[in-house]
């Protein structure tokens, strides 16, 4: 069956992403929840009479069938098979518990997997997003108490800071991490040995020097070069420690080479997932701009919080009326004409940088896309409108 | 939640785009394996550009699909684009001859390296690490919003099909 199957699969790339945002697709609801009852309770029929023996799985399936959905569907969304996942993000919903603050301890030792990994890819995607801000909390996790409720309202203004001021913020962000970890450590150590001038106090005034402020402990040596050493093997550790709660099932793992294993394992799961997607969608739609109508198309539309389907709604909607007939003239003609693209309604500055473009590189249409996301990283691009609906 | 989800978001956006750019520049009609290279060219791209900063590994990305479609002036430009904005990143890939590790812990940083876009231009292993933190963070991203759109396309399908 394929849900023993998913029960004792190890978590895998799949868990990180199995959460919170999948809860309310309500068309998925309809048919498929009806399904996985069936499916359970025919298991539980057919395996509760000749399996009595003690154990947890047995044990699961002496409950009654609806328990033990709930209990499948948070196992299922640890594992990495993509059926599973599909079915059983369906219907049956439970509202995970609220995401833990960031800085609490992670997953808290439990079997569910998503609460913690929400938290973790928040707080990863967090530490990425504002990787130009200067944050004091995200490298280091266990010996920082200082809440990180300062940190999204910085965000919001620093995220559209310009890029130049990157090596300043990276060399800081460097810094902090390295001071706080200091900070920590003297609480534990009474003993140490000053270094010779540096004092730690600025530890707040970090983010102005240039300078690593390293307090040598009793016993080790003082030497300038070693000190650098040390400070850089700290950066290198608490950014590994960072690496490892965000890729799931690396805490317990102690020793570099492991944990970098994990990691690895982790990202090429990821680049196939990406691949086994890419293929499964292009399996399913005979073009390649699909997912504008499905994703508009759906009443519910909340792939995330709901506040995308906003977005593209109200992105989307007002070119539909121009952009429609355009876009099914272009249809009829092989091979499309460049001029199209030059009426999407990108604001003035963007569109001098496309008229340019478009010059230069007649003819291949290829040129197109690098210049929308030459675009795209300029400054925020329209949405293309939805063209299939007037097709359909 | 918010910030992973504006990372969703913002992909999401970049990715419509991109695939709309994608589909008016090829000729239909494509057999699977041209769409499913468009689709993830697409996304890979989209994915790079959401993460338009000072990532190495978002410029390497753009810069290899750049050289899959086959324009390399247009790559060029976006490279330097990108490049004026951090000036210390070296971006010139040091050949190495034949060396390849034998302890535990470099043969697989090797192994990052290889596996992270631009990760081997990267000499320093603290900046190996930090690219790699990104990287997932948005992979992972992108294989959510891939994931979401796959299961609301594939129930549409059904339901349009016992329509018929």
């Amino acid at each position: 069956m394929d849900l023993t199957g998913g029960f004792g699969a190890r978590s895998g790339g799949g868990g990180g992403g199995g959460g919170p945002y999948r809860e309310p697709i309500g068309l998925e609801s309809l048919h498929l929840g009806d399904e996985f009852r069936q499916l359970v309770t025919t298991t539980t029929t057919t395996l509760l009479p000749p399996d009595n023996a003690a154990g947890s799985f047995t044990a699961l399936l002496e409950l009654p069938p609806t328990q033990a959905v709930e209990l499948l569907h948070f196992t299922d969304s640890s594992s990495s098979s993509q059926a599973a996942a599909g079915i059983g993000g369906g219907d049956i919903i439970i509202t995970p518990s609220p995401p833990p603050p960031p800085l609490h301890s992670f997953g808290g030792g439990t079997t569910l997997t998503f609460p913690s990994n929400s938290a973790l890819m928040e707080r990863a995607a967090r530490f990425s997003v504002i990787a130009t801000e200067q944050q004091n909390n995200n490298g280091n996790n266990n010996n920082n108490e200082t809440p990180t409720s300062s940190v999204p309202s910085n965000s919001s203004d620093r995220v559209k800071t310009e890029p130049p001021e990157t090596d300043s913020a990276m060399e800081n962000q460097s810094l902090c991490p390295n001071q706080t970890n200091r900070s920590g450590k003297r609480k534990d150590f009474d003993k140490k040995v000053k270094s010779s001038t540096k004092k730690n106090k600025s530890s707040e005034e970090t983010e102005k020097l240039p300078y690593v402020h390293v307090r040598a402990r009793r016993g080790q040596a003082t030497d300038s070069h070693s000190l650098a050493e040390r400070a850089r093997r700290e950066k290198i550790n608490a950014r590994m420690k960072l690496l490892q709660e965000l890729v799931p099932g690396c805490d317990k793992i102690q020793g570099t080479a492991l944990v970098l294993d994990e990691i690895i394992n982790h990202v090429q799961s990821l680049q196939r997932q990406v691949e086994m997607l890419s293929m499964r969608l292009a399996a399913v739609n005979p073009r390649i701009d699909f997912n504008l109508d499905t994703i508009l198309a759906s009443e519910n539309g909340s792939l995330m919080d709901g506040s995308f389907s906003g977005t593209a709604m109200q992105l989307a909607w007002p070119h539909q009326a121009i952009e429609t007939e355009q876009s099914f003239h272009h249809r009829q003609l092989q091979p499309p004409p460049p001029p199209p693209p030059q009426q999407w309604p990108f604001d003035g500055l963007n569109q001098p940088v496309w008229g340019r473009e478009e010059d230069q590189t007649h003819g291949n249409d290829h040129s197109n896309l690098m210049a929308v996301s030459e675009n795209v990283m300029v400054g925020s691009a329209n949405l293309h409108p939805n063209q299939v609906k007037m097709e359909l | 939640m918010s910030t992973y989800n504006m990372v969703k978001q913002e992909f999401i956006k970049k990715w419509i785009t991109t695939l709309h750019m994608l589909d008016c520049s090829v000729e239909h009609p494509l057999n699977v394996t041209e769409r499913k290279n468009a689709i993830k060219l697409s996304s890979d791209i989209a994915m790079a550009a959401a993460r338009s900063g000072s990532t190495v590994w978002s410029r390497a990305l753009i810069s290899r699909s750049g050289n899959k479609t086959a324009n390399k002036p247009v790559a060029r430009r976006i490279l330097k684009k990108a490049r004026n904005r951090l000036k210390n990143r070296c971006l010139t890939l040091r050949r190495n001859g034949n060396f390849t590790a034998k302890s535990g812990v470099r043969k697989r940083t090797e192994l990052l390296k290889s596996l992270v876009p631009g990760g081997e231009l990267i000499k320093n292993k603290d900046y190996l690490i930090r690219e790699t933190l990104d990287y997932i963070v948005y992979l992972r991203a992108q294989v959510d919003v891939m994931r979401t759109v796959a299961a609301v396309d594939s129930v549409t399908g059904n339901l349009t099909n016992d329509n018929k």
